[in-house]
């Protein structure tokens, strides 16, 4: 898709005393951090300014070394998630607490992550392979071991694709979600047999029927002990022994334990070409845009199998690109990122939450009132990466409707603090049009242009040489006003 | 789903801004008039700061609709053999031993097949001739992936390079080009955005609105600022743009009678509202689009007595036919037809489940109709191999004979490069 293209010349600030001293990032910093974290700020603006973004980025490919105070904040907040699947369980059975209430926590928790931790890199991947690996929150057999899956993917999602891969596609969440974990040799359920091929590793197209069957043979013996004590073992007579034979893997798989041979499938999945070329176009999709080179694909796949599936040379080989580069403002943000970048851009801070409208849950809310709530589709594919899913009208309204909610402050009011309308003028007295130009630095972290000047200008019929003396000016009690036109512009919208 | 988390409407608190704002000086223009040129992209010059087409504008902006096609999207990939049991074929009942339903629990039976009796809110709509089935429908070549194949099936168009859905096309062959002319209810729009033609994706009346706007028209502010901002040729441009015209449009839908309480309260049963909603204002959708999901049964499909099937059919049934109800008169412009991107196997597995297969069940009710019949060239089950229901009823010739008896759209353009084979389920 064609990225917007207004015919935006450099800054119009009008020139008063009261120059903006907020910094914004260079346009090749910018496009780093809008595809690489939840949304560029001034902070994140000043921590690459002076051509830090490689370094900056190199450092958060090794999130272990970036200090996190504010993510780890947030791991109180919500006691329920350090229970243990059994505990959940019981407490859903006694009546104490339901399972799509942790999973509210869970998601709140994961959104409130991506709004705050400073290892944003590592947030943005475990968006990436949440997505990718997908198990769904809303559904009783498995969202008891849900948050553990979430922190199995998080543990893994800047190591290696096949640790990440094995991790996920055994890991009790999976293995109930599609079925393996009460599929036996009588009559094996392919679900994850299948969706392992489409899905997790080579994808569509690139395996057969017979395929599938054997494949669904191989994760024949893994079981989880649903409904009791949710542990996850392994049963031998269940195992589906004799010759199995997937693509190129093939196996006697004469032993009644069939862990080695199911381990050794999917390594081998994990390095297959077919997987490489998959992730690499996911990648592409994801964090260049819609239209994808194949260059640049084949680029990636083979920086992928060169390095034993490491997924951090991959996204090195990918920003350094000459199409990433080329890339500003092609992707449109998801339901997700709108949510959560709206937040950011305006500086909101949630708060522990304390009821049943605070804003962690608000801003899970918004996910659905945009089109994609958070995690709850039961499809295993995920949600859509490409632009034209989130262009609908429903997606338009809802965003327009979270916006002017967000920047005028009416809601979510619980649990949460915004600014303060003054707090956004950097001095009295100031002209409208510095005023936009420091609002454009803060929120869009780029300078204003005539172009969004202008659509200040519109919205609130406040001209741009008007002075504004004090905090009493309508330009600053209705501030709300002016915030909203520019988050809805194409430069908020498309990242 | 989740609550909807805004209070405050269409509230245009900052009066004191508004004072100062632009207005259009739109002399011979209706407002209405104006936005539509200048959000849709007419010819648009630009005056002090808004925008104002130089396009003439037609008075009014929406028109009734000669017939409406309700696409009701089963998701998951439905058990065809469950909710139409072929109980005179032997291989049904020893190739499902646990989940087959009994004979004798069969409604409106033939001497080969039967509704499962959960479907019992439509007896009398099929008794009626108002209902009918089409077995062994599906896509011409099995296709097991969920995603794979349901693109394909809102594509119908093998071979085509570039991606366009047919109920988009369908849409394109009037001169009517209103976003309500295609109306998607929930939240993902997908099957009926692909294509040219503006739709409109709906979840819920209130939802269609602009928060801040107090007016949609660019004597508005908050409008104004839009359009400026949002004049680019570019794929959220064409959305956004899209959704405002709707909003304009959407004062009939807004002012028809809410029915929902006369409809069971499950997702279906608010989706059937909303649509009969849209229906009865009479603005214009022909094409609406609703997702049933939760039909991908890999365990535990239940029995008779109870379980997944018994309740996702019963929940299916009780929908459509309030549906049907609630229009009353208006039923008779309009014709649902119900479409799953794949069938089931035959043999069940080890988890009281069905795995993916090939051909189901597709059924059609309303407006031309020839119902009370079962349709379709039964191949005959097999339990062994992929042991699929073979297809024998390409989907697109029942889609064709709906469209080529209700409508004047032409099937060429709807489904290029496709032969229809008559199926005989729609009077002519």
């Amino acid at each position: 898709m064609v990225p917007p293209a207004h015919p935006r010349s450099a800054s119009t600030a009008t020139g008063t005393a009261a120059r903006s001293a907020v910094p914004v990032p260079t346009p090749t910093a910018r496009l780093l951090l809008s595809r690489f974290t939840a949304g560029p700020t001034p902070s994140l603006a000043h921590a690459v300014a002076g051509g830090r973004e490689q370094r900056w980025f190199a450092r958060q490919l090794k999130p272990a070394s970036v200090p996190d105070p504010a993510g780890e904040q947030i791991e109180e907040w919500w006691p329920d998630l350090a229970r243990t699947p059994l505990d959940l369980w019981m407490r859903q059975s006694d009546g104490t607490r339901q399972g799509w209430q942790v999973m509210n926590d869970y998601g709140s928790w994961v959104l409130t992550r991506r709004l705050r931790s400073s290892r944003q890199v590592l947030e943005t991947m475990t968006a990436f392979f949440e997505n990718l690996l997908y198990v769904p929150v809303s559904g009783d057999p498995y969202f008891t071991w849900r948050v553990d899956y979430g922190r199995t993917i998080r543990a893994r999602a800047l190591g290696r694709y096949s640790d990440l891969l094995a991790a996920a596609v055994l890991h009790p969440a999976m293995l109930v979600y599609l079925n393996a974990a009460t599929s036996t040799k009588t009559a094996p359920n392919e679900n994850l047999g299948r969706e392992l091929l489409e899905l997790h590793t080579v994808g569509v197209g690139n395996y057969s029927e017979d395929d599938v069957k054997d494949s669904a043979r191989i994760l024949t013996g893994w079981c989880v002990d649903v409904y009791q004590t949710w542990q996850k073992f392994y049963v031998p007579e269940y195992h589906s022994t004799g010759r199995v034979r997937v693509r190129g893997f093939t196996s006697t798989n004469r032993d009644a334990d069939g862990r080695a041979v199911c381990a050794a499938y999917l390594r081998y999945l994990a390095r297959h070409p077919d997987t490489a070329q998959r992730l690499a176009t996911r990648l592409v999709e994801v964090f260049v845009s819609d239209d994808v080179p194949r260059g640049l694909v084949d680029r990636l796949a083979r920086t992928y199998l060169d390095h034993d599936t490491a997924i951090a040379p991959v996204l090195l080989e990918l920003v350094g690109s000459r199409p990433f580069r080329a890339s500003a403002g092609a992707k449109l943000r998801t339901p997700e990122e709108d949510v959560v970048a709206t937040y950011r851009a305006l500086d909101i801070e949630v708060l522990p939450p304390l009821a049943a409208d605070s804003a962690t849950v608000a801003m899970l809310n918004s996910t659905g009132a945009l089109g994609w709530r958070f995690a709850s589709n039961s499809r295993p594919d995920g949600a859509p990466v490409a632009n034209t899913a989130w262009a609908s009208t429903a997606r338009a309204l809802g965003s327009l409707d979270l916006h002017w909610n967000l920047a005028n402050r009416y809601y979510p009011v619980t649990d949460v603090s915004y600014r303060d309308p003054a707090s956004w003028v950097p001095s009295f007295p100031i002209t409208y049009g510095d005023l936009v130009d420091h609002l454009c630095r803060s929120v869009l972290t780029r300078r204003s242009t005539a172009e969004l000047l202008q659509i200040a200008v519109t919205a609130t019929g406040i001209a741009a040489e008007t002075v504004i003396p004090d905090a009493s000016h309508p330009a600053v009690t209705g501030i709300g006003r002016t915030l909203a036109a520019l988050l809805d512009t194409p430069e908020h919208w498309y990242r | 789903m989740s609550a909807d988390p805004t209070p405050t409407g269409c509230g245009c608190p900052e009066g004191n801004l508004l004072t100062s704002a632009a207005t259009v000086a739109d002399g011979g223009l209706s407002r209405r008039g104006v936005l539509r040129g200048a959000l849709l992209g007419g010819t648009a010059l630009t005056v002090g700061s808004a925008v104002v087409t130089a396009a003439p504008i037609a008075a009014a902006a929406t028109q009734s609709a000669p017939w409406t096609l309700v696409v009701l999207s089963m998701r998951g990939a439905a058990d065809g053999l469950s909710l139409v049991v072929p109980h005179g074929d032997p291989v049904y009942y020893s190739a499902r031993p646990r989940v087959a339903i009994p004979k004798d629990r069969l409604l409106v039976a033939d001497a080969m097949f039967g509704l499962h009796p959960a479907l019992a809110p439509l007896q009398s709509m099929w008794q009626q001739g108002k209902l009918a089935a089409v077995h062994a429908a599906g896509l011409p070549a099995p296709n097991r992936s969920h995603f794979a194949a349901i693109e394909a099936v809102e594509d119908a168009a093998p071979g085509s390079s570039t991606r366009s859905g047919w109920l988009n096309r369908l849409l394109g062959t009037d001169a009517y080009t209103s976003p309500l002319q295609g109306v998607a209810v929930g939240t993902s729009p997908f099957a009926l955005a692909a294509g040219a033609q503006p739709s409109l994706t709906v979840a819920s009346v209130n939802a269609v609105r602009v928060a801040g706007a107090s007016a949609v028209s660019t004597s508005d502010p908050r409008i104004a600022s839009l359009a400026r901002a949002w004049d680019a040729d570019d794929l959220m441009g064409r959305g956004l743009r899209t959704a405002v015209t709707a909003v304009a449009d959407y004062g009939a839908v807004r002012a028809a009678k809410d029915t929902t309480s006369s409809y069971p309260a499950t997702s279906l049963g608010r989706a059937l509202a909303l649509v009969s909603r849209s229906i009865r204002a009479d603005v214009g959708s022909s094409v609406v689009t609703v997702d049933h999901g939760n039909w991908d049964m890999h365990t535990d499909l239940g029995t008779v007595a109870g379980g997944w099937m018994t309740n996702q059919a019963g929940q299916f049934a009780a929908a459509v036919s309030a549906f049907f109800a609630d229009l009353g008169s208006w039923a008779s412009r309009v014709t649902l037809v119900t479409v799953s991107e794949f069938g089931r196997r035959t043999v069940e597995n080890a988890d009281h489940g069905l795995d993916h297969g090939w051909g189901s069940v597709m059924f059609l009710a309303g407006a031309g109709v020839n119902g009370g019949r079962y349709y379709g060239r039964w191949p005959g089950l097999t339990a062994t191999g992929d042991a699929d229901l073979p297809v024998t009823t390409d989907y697109r010739s029942v889609l064709a004979e709906v469209i080529g008896t209700r409508t004047s759209a032409s099937l060429a353009t709807v489904f290029p490069g496709f032969t229809p084979q008559a199926v005989g389920v729609m009077r002519r």
